[in-house]
């Protein structure tokens, strides 16, 4: 699958999808788009990794650094990655990146939030 | 080249020849040069009565022409000479051909009968359009060259008509030929460039056409031989009567010419050749409308030389330029091997352009290819070459101690990688010795009485050119500047500067051999990514001051020079933190504070056992690295206890301590995600198979080690270590 990062809304929320291999060579986008996203300091930001079909350390690094920076910029910041892609959730399930930041299995609806 | 024995001081004299003012014409004409406006003969030549059948000596030219010859003459003046047709004129009842030009502040007058001059059988203007068709058609040099030699001939009635090309020191060579068949062909002769001496070639590049009817003619004197009020010479430069010199005329004799004529050839200002034509049969005066009109052949093909010289390289560029630009995608595709793109590929740099050798030395690496001289032989050259200024076609000619290299190294190409590391691309081309004929042995040159006398041998002499090869072409040094100019800026910036720092870093993260301790085994493998970048992965052992050891292996994130400065901090700071003797989870906790304080952002995994080699007691810590595999009795297990965060992700962590045992028999693999990462197996496939290898594989635990990285077959394109330990 061609790597891709999508901008959707997903109840309401800025979603990044992030479609592929996201690697050493990919996670640059991944890094733009979150950047663009947070310029804006939006409440909350949605990481979808459904679709990720692979995951190494520079990616994971980046999801770390994602919510350092949504931390400092007030955005409540959430993974969505489904048990179903073991792959990519065992890599963040070694690493404890939900110690950091939420990991779900599918996006929910954060405190205070209204869905539409 | 060979070295004319010439008198150097006759040869400079013959350089000061006055050949611009003679002083003289000659006599199939005669020349009067008058006053503008006014007209009046000022000097004419002594046989000026003779040729206009009345004396010119103090009258206007209103007085030799007729009102209706002076109306067209005043018409002349008032435009272009250069432009203007030779007048009919016939001031004393001879029909004569009057040309027209300016020197000196005169108006010059040539005066030259219509009779006795050879015409061509068609009136030119009617063959105009044929010729120039003909001579646009060819596309290539050869082409042109012999269009023009064969029409040329066609139209002048000479003998031969050869198409002469200067090359670079000016020697000539007749690169096309139209001849009486019965003459010996010159065509691929060479003549020394002092067979025309640069005086000569000044001249011959300001004016189109020179013709001597007659070799063997006398001069006529011009009188006064100094211009009134001036006190200097009539410059004679753009006469067509002017007199030569007689070490030409002495030349031309000494060859058989008997009459001679020649037109420029001049590329973009520069004097590219001649079309020079020989009679061997007497006098030979082509008409002065054949002449005009063998010049205007001679300067339309001049046009025609740059595009059809152009047509000819273009070939070559093209395929060049196309060459060049897939290198550079090749690098781009791999831009963290460039050199692999470089030398491995279909395409290697080799084909960049025609050479029988190349050397390609990125990041102090030689790789060499086809036909060249042995490394350490290019390592010598090319550097030299660089310095004497980058491309040589005669490297024993022109740089002293490379004898030994002239069959694979008679040209080099050499450019330079920047950075200053001593990196370059090279090419060679072999010697190839050329036969080169000469129009006569041209150290046959005279000097008697301390004049230079021209030579008297023209029969065809062949020399042997040794040491050189094909010289390099502009566009193919350019290909080779762009393609090195790429390589610098495009690749070593953001590759091969890193990987140069970082592999030098890692060398200092990797253990040379392990280390023997007592009671323990040991085994290692660690195989750096085949994208020749270094990776985040280290490993070390750390003797302990309790007299256990502790084992660790850790993975940076990321690659290249950050991954690797990364990665030497956090291991000494771990090896500080294990001599504590406060075990693995304080030794890692210590580390994740000291990552969150001093490098925010990094990431990293490790995982760290300390052994007791004594009791087989064993504590295992990891902070998100992959879970060790403990085997032993033919099973095994992935240590899933013992485990904390990464490293960096969050400002404090504790790492709790598996405790498990290592009995005699057992082994312990720990390893970094480069063994099991691959895009086409999920990692829980690759950790069962690292878990039933090691419950297997029979040996110690280098054999175990080497049987695991054997069955995962990792991807490669993350380097890869593995260790593995058992007690003995």
């Amino acid at each position: 699958m061609q790597f891709a990062v999508d901008r959707v809304a997903v109840h309401g929320r800025p979603a990044l999808r992030v479609r592929g291999e996201l690697d050493i060579a990919t996670v640059v986008q991944l890094a733009s788009c979150v950047a663009v996203e947070l310029s804006a300091s939006p409440r909350a930001l949605v990481v979808d990794l459904t679709e990720t079909t692979f995951m190494d350390s520079s990616g994971a690094r980046q999801l770390a650094r994602t919510a350092r920076d949504a931390a400092a910029a007030g955005t409540a910041l959430q993974v969505v990655c489904p048990r179903s892609n073991a792959p990519v959730r065992l890599v963040i399930d070694l690493l404890e990146l939900e110690r950091l930041v939420p990991v779900v299995e599918s996006a929910t609806l954060s405190d205070g939030e209204v869905g539409s | 080249m060979p070295q004319p024995t010439i008198d150097e001081e006759a040869l400079a004299r013959c350089a000061e020849e006055p050949i611009a003012v003679p002083g003289a014409i000659q006599p199939h004409g005669a020349l009067l040069a008058v006053t503008e406006p006014g007209l009046a003969v000022v000097v004419a030549s002594a046989n000026a009565a003779e040729v206009l059948g009345t004396d010119p000596t103090g009258a206007t030219l209103a007085d030799l022409l007729t009102p209706a010859e002076l109306d067209r003459l005043r018409a002349a003046l008032a435009a272009d000479l250069a432009e203007a047709e030779p007048l009919r004129v016939a001031p004393g009842g001879t029909e004569l051909e009057l040309v027209l030009s300016r020197s000196g502040g005169l108006l010059v007058t040539e005066w030259e009968p219509v009779a006795g001059a050879g015409q061509a059988a068609a009136a030119w203007h009617r063959r105009l359009p044929t010729v120039l068709q003909r001579l646009s058609a060819p596309t290539t040099l050869e082409g042109l060259t012999a269009v023009l030699a064969r029409e040329v001939r066609a139209l002048t009635g000479f003998d031969r008509v050869m198409v002469y090309r200067f090359d670079t020191e000016w020697n000539g060579e007749v690169v096309a030929e139209d001849r009486r068949p019965d003459l010996e062909p010159f065509l691929g002769l060479h003549y020394p460039a002092a067979d025309i001496p640069a005086q000569a070639r000044a001249l011959y590049a300001a004016s189109w056409m020179r013709l001597i009817p007659d070799a063997t003619y006398t001069p006529v004197p011009l009188e006064p031989p100094l211009v009134p009020g001036t006190g200097r010479p009539l410059d004679l430069s753009g006469a067509m009567l002017r007199s030569v010199s007689p070490v030409h005329l002495e030349y031309l004799a000494n060859m058989g010419v008997t009459a001679s004529m020649s037109v420029s050839l001049i590329d973009r200002g520069r004097l590219w050749g001649l079309v020079a034509c020989h009679g061997y049969s007497g006098a030979h005066r082509p008409s002065a409308a054949d002449r005009t009109a063998a010049e205007f052949l001679g300067r339309t093909a001049s046009l025609l030389l740059h595009t059809t010289v152009g047509a000819a390289e273009r070939d070559g560029m093209v395929a060049v330029a196309q060459r060049e630009a897939e290198l550079v995608a090749a690098i781009g595709r791999t831009p963290r091997t460039p050199a692999a793109a470089l030398v491995d590929g279909d395409l290697t740099v080799l084909d960049l352009l025609p050479a029988a050798g190349a050397a390609v030395r990125l990041d102090g690496r030689l790789h060499l290819l086809g036909s060249t001289p042995p490394a350490e032989r290019v390592a010598a050259v090319v550097p030299a070459v660089l310095r004497a200024g980058g491309a040589t076609d005669r490297l024993t000619l022109a740089l002293p101690g490379f004898d030994d290299v002239a069959d694979d190294a008679s040209g080099v190409l050499a450019v330079e990688v920047g950075g200053g590391r001593g990196d370059f691309l090279a090419w060679f081309r072999p010697e190839t010795p050329r036969e080169v004929s000469w129009g006569g042995d041209p150290r046959t040159s005279k000097v008697t009485d301390g004049r230079l006398s021209p030579r008297r041998s023209f029969a065809r002499w062949t020399e042997t050119v040794r040491g050189t090869a094909r010289p390099w072409r502009e566009h193919e040094v350019g290909a080779a500047r762009a393609l090195a100019g790429h390589l610098g800026a495009a690749v070593l910036a953001r590759a091969g500067e890193d990987d140069r720092l970082s592999a030098a870093l890692q060398r200092t993260l990797l253990l040379e051999e392990l280390p023997a301790v007592p009671g323990v085994a040991l085994g290692a493998r660690y195989r750096p990514s085949e994208a020749d970048v270094v990776g985040g992965d280290w490993y070390d052992l750390v003797p302990l001051p309790s007299g256990r050891l502790a084992v660790v292996l850790g993975d940076a994130a990321g690659h290249g020079l950050t991954a690797a400065s990364v990665t030497a901090q956090l291991r000494h700071a771990l090896r500080a933190a294990l001599l504590r003797d406060e075990g693995p989870g304080a030794a890692l906790a210590e580390l994740n504070r000291l990552v969150a304080a001093l490098l925010p952002g990094e990431m990293a995994t490790a995982v760290v056992v300390q052994l007791d080699p004594v009791t087989g007691e064993l504590a295992l810590a990891s902070a998100g690295h992959l879970p060790a595999v403990h085997g032993g009795d033919g099973t095994a297990r992935l240590v899933t206890d013992g485990r904390g965060p990464a490293l960096g992700l969050l400002d404090v962590a504790d790492y709790p301590q598996a405790e498990l045992r290592l009995d005699a028999g057992d082994r312990l693999l720990l390893y970094s995600d480069g063994l099991v990462e691959r895009r086409d197996r999920p990692l829980p496939e690759g950790l069962e198979t690292v878990r039933a290898v090691v419950a297997g594989a029979p040996g110690g635990p280098q054999e175990v080690v080497d049987a695991v990285v054997d069955a995962l077959d990792p991807a490669g394109a993350d380097d890869v270590t593995v260790v593995g330990l058992a007690r003995v």
